[in-house]
């Protein structure tokens, strides 16, 4: 080495050894023992959210009793799902899912192209309104809806009997319809959430090239804009499809009152509704419909693969914004209703409700505060504020990191392990919440005494964080993929230890995305009634498990009272999320 | 400052070989080309170098350190190289000023405050960007963010500076004044330099030595000048503009006196002098370069010493600063750099006269 005598420059060379004296840090950039250490655990962590779940669903399965019981494997679960009345519920749930589905893409459709593509007023609040409904948790809205269309005390049909003295109640909420009026208020904002920024991100010559062909407006919306818009509108179908038979809250509250069962209604009902739980009918029928999620995954490839989307992931376009001219108040008045119809209302009823002394009489004389009181004085529901906050904080975080994780390894590292690694993260993605529930109370049943995380508030916690992994992993993939290699290797280069760089630049440059994961796994988990009606016990409620039971013992009004503070939060961190982070959720 | 020495350096991608034994030793202060089309191996060799792909093959050494032994399984991270280096893309972090952006690897390796100051503004005052330190670095041109990413690959005095294609994302006008400018840094600063480029223009007029690879190996290694005039081979020759390759045989061969040989080479309907590097026996099939802007035009027939052809014009291009002429001749069409104000007539027979020390011969 020739040093050109230079005071810094010597200097410098007394620091190098401190540099590389940290002997973990070298690990992992060296590849070797420390990397293998930490792969090893990450796939022992993942292996326990996931895996083992499934594999203790197996077990369940075949095996004849509950956990820590003799018994002996046979295939009797099996044989008991085999029934033509189970034929009924596979009908409903399938059908059911797209019944739903149909409408609700039109409508997003339309209601993305109003807000991407057309000069309607005010499009940026009606974006944030449209999207809105999605944050809320469905059980808020099923309650509400519940109070709202009931056929005897109804809001709407008590007011339809007064205006035309008829009989008979206008709807009905407790039938098929009223299961699929519920799911479309949030498919609907799910899909425009997902489809609005293709909407946006679409380049104009594309549409202006047709229309110098000599193609009409309306021609070239269907010859051009829609078969454009099509691998995203397949791959909506699909998610929407798929989303709508892991649904539990809609057939739970509107399904179940009419004999109207669906797969997931039926598991938890096989556990919580029979004089005897049958864990052996429940996990035979978790595996069951993991075996059909696991077809419309497939199928969901098979349709998607190959299929550019490039056309529309374009970035910087002023897309060509159609003026409407007098119509576009009619557009404004759409979406307006929209978030009236799945908004306005269920909260109104809900404030309604909270008021008046009893449920369905809304007479002055009836106006009281006592459900607020009761609320504020009820210790119960205050433990499960502390619980839904904790378990919030908590799970959002570890859910995120485990995910950033996840995505750094198997996108930007070579390492060997990396797809059995996003693999496990990915499993999940196909499992309803109360599938995972089954799997993860025998799994901890089954723990050996010295981790007593049956019936605790562990337990919820990792069934959140594994139900959450996957889209924490899909947020921080999309992250990662906007950053080029060159920044981290130019730090790599300068100086910066593995570490280091993670810190001081992936970390730097990743965090809003990993806000709006956060903020996103955190409205999952306040949202999240499936696993964790399946996994509490008392002390560990969460506030949609003491919804459910006040709910069950006919509390209408303290039900309304504390759906109301959940709301507030929603709105809460919305507003925290609009306003300090500016990147968009639609990424997802 | 250091010397970087590569010895038999290889990398495999499977069985696909990017780096095929490379040795190349680049000696302290001296600014080094890798030319070569893209996919040729440049800047995987450039990335060796910087450790950011292991070599599966052979041994790298910076100053007197190994920096990289494949045998020994012996391989020291990037951060412990001591190098600087600017990225195609200038790597900016854009969640951080100018100034941090510089003062990075001082913070890194933990200088006090004061010491990070003074040397970041000296860095930033080197390629005049000194007035923009609090500027956020997403708020900054190309030509900008280029002199930032050199800034920032110069403030702690690295043993090399290695440079990867960082002129190609600058407009032509631009590139040229921050190839002189940067040029000029690099021999005041007396720093070692590693350049990977395709652009042979560039290549020329920054380096002391240029490398050209093909194919992951290494073809010849030159100054400029040497490259340019005396190529070893026919690939080499045709990599630098598009010279005129003439098919002949050899009649003679003589010593030169100095390191050259001497050639009479007769081609079809033509024959003449000319120059080669090595010794060649009577008969052997050569391919004879003449570049563009040594050939003359002259009235036809008339022709003083040297080599010439006969022919008749079939093309002439106008080129602001000179004329590109098509000349049909007997052997082939001959591409002639003519002045752009002779006037040239399609059709028009003429003689297309080169100097013997013009024309360069390799084996075919």
């Amino acid at each position: 080495m020739t040093i050109i005598p230079n005071r810094s420059l010597d200097d410098i060379a007394e620091t190098t050894p401190a540099l590389g004296g940290n002997a973990i840090s070298r690990a992992f950039s060296g590849g070797s023992l420390g990397r293998w250490i930490g792969l090893l655990l990450l796939i022992l962590l993942l292996g326990f959210l996931t895996i083992y779940p499934l594999a203790m669903l197996l077990y369940g399965s075949l095996h004849s009793t509950p956990p820590g019981m003799a018994g002996e494997f046979n295939l009797n679960g099996y044989r008991s799902i085999m029934t033509t009345q189970n034929l009924i519920v596979l009908a409903n749930t399938v059908g059911i899912s797209l019944a739903k589905t149909i409408p609700s893409l039109t409508i997003a459709v339309f209601l993305a192209w109003i807000v991407a593509r057309t000069d309607t007023p005010f499009r940026g609040t009606l974006e944030v309104l449209i999207t809105l409904p999605f944050f809320i948790p469905p059980i808020l809205t099923a309650m509400a809806w519940g109070m709202l269309a009931n056929p005897q005390v109804g809001v709407i049909n008590m007011l339809w009997r007064g205006m035309t003295g008829a009989q008979e109640p206008l709807v009905n909420i407790y039938s098929y319809g009223g299961v699929i009026w519920h799911m479309c208020q949030y498919s609907i904002p799910f899909l425009f959430l997902f489809m609005v920024d293709a909407f946006r991100a679409m380049d104009p010559s594309l549409e202006e090239s047709s229309r110098m062909c000599g193609a009409s407006r309306l021609m070239t919306f269907r010859k051009i804009t829609l078969l454009l818009m099509l691998p995203v509108l397949t791959s909506s179908f699909m998610l929407s499809f798929i989303k709508g038979i892991e649904t539990f809250e809609s057939a739970l509250f509107f399904g179940l009152p009419a004999g109207i069962k669906v797969i997931t209604t039926d598991i938890y009902e096989s556990i919580n509704h029979r004089a005897t739980p049958d864990y052996q009918y429940a996990t035979s029928l978790s595996f069951a419909i993991l075996g059909l999620m696991l077809l419309l995954v497939v199928w969901q490839w098979a349709l998607l693969r190959g299929k550019s989307f490039q056309t529309v992931t374009g970035k910087g376009f002023r897309p060509n914004v159609m003026e409407l001219g007098p119509w576009r108040w009619v557009t404004f008045a759409v979406c307006v209703l929209f978030f009236l119809i799945s908004v306005v209302l269920p909260v109104g009823q809900l404030l309604l409700g909270s008021f008046f002394r009893f449920f369905g009489f809304y007479t002055y004389d009836m106006l009281t505060l006592e459900h607020y009181k009761a609320v504020f004085n009820n210790s119960e529901f205050w433990r499960a504020m502390g619980n839904t906050m904790l378990l919030g904080l908590l799970g959002a975080t570890a859910t995120m990191v485990l995910g950033a994780v996840v995505a750094y390894i198997s996108i930007r590292t070579r390492w060997r392990g990396r797809s059995l690694i996003d693999g496990m993260a990915w499993l999940p993605w196909m499992m309803p919440g109360m599938v995972l529930g089954v799997g993860f109370l025998w799994a901890f049943a089954m723990l050996p005494g010295p981790l007593p995380i049956y019936g605790t508030i562990w337990a919820l916690l990792l069934a959140y964080i594994a139900l959450g992994t996957p889209v924490a992993v899909r947020v921080m993939t999309g992250a990662y993929h906007q950053l080029s290699y060159d920044l981290e290797e130019c730090s790599r280069v300068h100086g910066a230890s593995w570490f280091q760089t993670m810190w001081r630049i992936m970390v730097a440059l990743a965090w809003p995305a990993f806000a709006v994961g956060w903020v996103l796994t955190f409205f999952g988990i306040m949202r999240e009634l499936s696993a964790s009606i399946l996994l509490y016990s008392v002390g560990s409620e969460t506030l949609a498990v003491v919804l459910m039971k006040l709910w069950a013992n006919g509390n209408a009004e303290q039900v309304s009272v504390i759906g109301l503070m959940m709301m507030l939060l929603v709105i809460v961190f919305r507003w925290v999320q609009l306003k300090f982070i500016k990147a968009r959720l639609s990424k997802l | 400052m250091a010397s970087v020495t590569l010895e038999n350096v290889s990398r495999m991608y499977g069985a696909v070989t990017a780096v095929d034994h490379v040795n190349l030793k680049i000696k302290s202060g001296e600014f080094v080309t890798l030319l070569g089309p893209s996919g040729c191996g440049k800047t995987t060799t450039l990335r060796m170098v910087a450790g950011l792909e292991k070599n599966t093959g052979g041994r790298i050494s910076i100053g007197d350190n190994v920096v990289s032994d494949a045998d020994k399984g012996y391989f020291v991270p990037s951060e412990r190289r001591r190098l600087g280096m600017v990225f195609q893309s200038y790597a900016i972090w854009p969640h951080m000023t100018v100034f941090d952006n510089v003062a990075y690897p001082l913070r890194i390796r933990r200088r006090p405050d004061q010491e990070i100051r003074d040397r970041v503004m000296n860095a930033l005052r080197l390629v005049e960007m000194e007035q923009y330190a609090d500027r956020p670095s997403p708020a900054l041109s190309g030509g900008q963010q280029q002199r930032v990413a050199i800034a920032r690959a110069l403030v702690f005095e690295p043993e090399v500076l290695l440079l990867d294609e960082p002129l190609s994302n600058l407009d032509a006008r631009l590139r040229t004044q921050m190839g002189d400018d940067f040029r000029a840094l690099q021999q005041r600063l007396k720093i070692t330099a590693l350049y990977v480029t395709h652009d042979q223009a560039e290549a020329m007029a920054l380096s002391d030595r240029v490398v050209v690879m093909h194919g992951g190996r290494i073809l010849q290694v030159g100054a400029p000048e040497e490259i340019y005039r005396r190529p070893e081979n026919r690939q080499v020759a045709a990599f630098f503009g598009t010279p005129n390759l003439l098919d002949a045989k050899v009649k003679e061969c003589r010593p030169n006196g100095g390191t050259h040989y001497k050639l009479e080479v007769e081609g079809q309907g033509w024959s003449g002098e000319c120059h080669a590097a090595t010794e060649m026996p009577k008969g052997t099939d050569v391919t004879v370069m003449l570049r563009p802007e040594n050939l003359h035009l002259r009235q036809s027939g008339e022709a003083n010493g040297g080599l010439s052809w006969a022919g008749e014009v079939s093309q002439a291009i106008f080129r602001g600063s000179h004329r590109s002429v098509m000349v049909k001749t007997e052997a082939q069409t001959l591409h002639v750099e003519a002045s752009s104000l002779e006037n040239v007539d399609i059709g028009r027979p003429v003689t297309v006269a080169a100097p013997a020390e013009a024309a360069w011969a390799v084996r075919a």
